[in-house]
């Protein structure tokens, strides 16, 4: 049979980035990957040198929607490590309780996403339902659902009150009843097995070798988590657990991105319990001095990391950020890729695309199918791909 | 704050690398900062990657600093950051591809090819990353001179 080329994206197939995919299939069976990204450079790092470090901010959380709080504190530790300033022990604790929030429903946004792809809507229905508890702990703490707007240079824009710490903890404990339950759920549920066992596999080996990062790394096998390797804001004190799976696919993915929401659960309310009085920002001079810094943040989807050099004005002189979706494609192009008794089919792309965790943004997919020797081509919408795929199966 | 494990990973860094450290300084608790030539770059960041088992690029960082352009690989070594540096010149942006000591250094790369406009010697495919395919091939966004027009409003 001559082989296909079937193009996915770049309206995007999965979150964040839209990107553009190119499948070379031999029937239902993919040969080899080839991946396009650049559709959404807006030119972020060019922009942040004709800013202030405030007006950055604000640029700076625009990177990502539903990672926002991850690239915010990265930023603005690194500002802060500029300046060789601490701030407050109150702010790191306030900084790190959004944080977990944020991964909580990051975490909770995603378990509904990879049910949606493999057809089991159900647990995207609850999940999103759920989820909502989450969003609003947020808005009632920063004001805003989505971008929180609460950090600034020195430390946070708002302190928490002690009736909102009741109104998170009462939240906490719903959302953790509700995540065991999807624990159970993923670990036992046939519709979710079947879908997700021994699909996209990544060995231990190959996540070292293509620098994997987040729960894809975690997933195999290896145990690496900024929040322990390289602690900020309060997770020196924190105690938490890195999860690991060594299953090396799909299953793994999700039994860490499961345990992780409860791992962050806990850690929210481990703040609540400890989080000292005092101030919760420091003023800082508007211009740093000379220098550079790196600064490392787990976002939910991996190792963030940001790079500045001040030049001694107000503006960076470089504002570099990695986010962790493009340390994943390589990785991601790994796991579409067949080697020995492993297949990867047609339908099992839209599961695999989600399985790194790429932002979504929930746009619109045509996928365009060629076939060379025939001068043949036709386009399938993402629907229709996705029907083809649950009919496959 | 002790710095000490840090203080320590530099002065190994001096020991192994010898005069091809042209700097190495601590920036901050777990991260530090090692600058050599352009023509060792390749050599130490592979004898320090075997010599800690380091196998994680976090990603490289281009700058342009005037006269040369900076390029700078961020690797992970037991918890601690060490960020090489080599200055190569702007007009003949040449180093080594670091994609055999590190495979997954090879997005990272063609992403600085792409916006600074540095060829890595060796690189598999330096195909453009995030620039669209019409972009202007020796213009390079991230070099000084390169100037955003604003957009003039619409009256």
């Amino acid at each position: 049979m001559p082989e296909f080329s079937v193009i996915v994206g770049p309206q995007h197939p999965a979150l964040k980035e839209p990107e553009s995919f190119t499948f070379w299939v031999d029937g239902d069976d993919v040969v080899r990957t080839e991946v396009r990204i650049g559709y959404a450079h807006r030119g972020i790092e060019k922009a942040a040198e004709s800013r202030t470090y405030i007006q950055n901010i604000p640029l700076i959380e625009r990177i990502c929607g539903i990672c926002n709080v991850a690239h915010t504190i990265c930023y603005t530790q690194n500002v802060e490590y500029l300046y060789g300033r601490e701030i407050p022990r109150r702010a790191e604790f306030i900084r790190t309780i959004i944080e977990e929030l944020n991964r909580i429903h990051s975490h909770l946004l995603w378990i509904g996403i990879a049910g949606h792809e493999i057809g089991f809507d159900t647990l995207l229905m609850y999940v999103w339902r759920d989820r909502e508890v989450v969003m609003d702990l947020i808005e009632d703490m920063t004001g805003n659902r989505v971008s929180t707007a609460l950090m600034t240079i020195g430390g946070v824009t708002r302190d928490i009150s002690p009736e909102l710490v009741t109104k998170l903890r009462k939240g906490l404990d719903l959302l953790e009843e509700r995540t065991k339950y999807y624990e159970k759920v993923v670990s036992r549920e046939s519709t979710v097995l079947s879908r997700v066992k021994g699909i996209g596999i990544l060995t231990r080996e190959e996540a070292i070798k293509h620098c994997a990062v987040g729960p894809t790394l975690r997933a195999s096998g290896v145990k690496s988590d900024v929040r322990a390797e390289d602690a900020y804001a309060a997770h020196d004190e924190v105690p938490f657990e890195v999860i690991t799976s060594d299953t090396c696919d799909l299953f793994g993915r999700v039994v860490v991105r499961v345990y992780e929401t409860i791992e962050a659960i806990r850690q929210v309310r481990y703040c609540l319990d400890h989080i000292p009085s005092g101030p919760v920002r420091i003023r800082l001079p508007n211009t740093p001095p000379r220098g550079e810094s790196v600064s490392r943040v787990e976002a939910p989807r991996g190792e963030d990391i940001h790079y500045v050099r001040s030049d001694g004005t107000d503006r960076p002189a470089r504002y570099k950020v990695r986010a962790p979706t493009l340390g994943n494609l390589a990785a991601l192009v790994e796991m579409l890729t067949p080697k020995g008794d492993y297949r990867v089919r047609v339908a099992d792309i839209p599961i695999v695309l989600a399985g790194i965790d790429p932002c979504m943004c929930c746009m619109d997919r045509t996928a365009r199918f060629i076939e060379p020797s025939k001068d043949r081509e036709w386009v399938w919408t993402w629907n229709q791909l996705k029907k083809y795929a649950k009919a496959r199966r | 704050m002790s710095l000490n494990k840090e203080e320590k990973l530099v002065s190994e860094i001096r020991e192994l690398l010898g005069d091809r450290v042209l700097d190495a300084k601590v920036q901050r608790l777990r991260s530090i900062f090692v600058t050599v030539r352009a023509q060792d770059y390749k050599e130490s960041i592979r004898e320090v990657a075997e010599k800690y088992g380091i196998t994680h690029v976090s990603t490289i960082t281009g700058a342009d600093s005037g006269q040369t352009i900076d390029v700078m690989p961020h690797l992970s070594c037991a918890g601690v950051k060490i960020t090489f540096k080599a200055a190569i010149p702007k007009t003949f942006a040449e180093i080594e591809t670091l994609t055999d000591v590190f495979p997954g250094a090879v997005m990272y790369e063609r992403e600085v090819h792409d916006l600074l406009g540095v060829k890595f010697k060796g690189h598999p495919n330096l195909a453009r990353l995030v620039l669209s395919d019409d972009w202007p091939g020796d213009v390079y966004p991230l070099r000084k001179e390169y100037k955003v027009v604003r957009p003039e409003p619409i009256r």
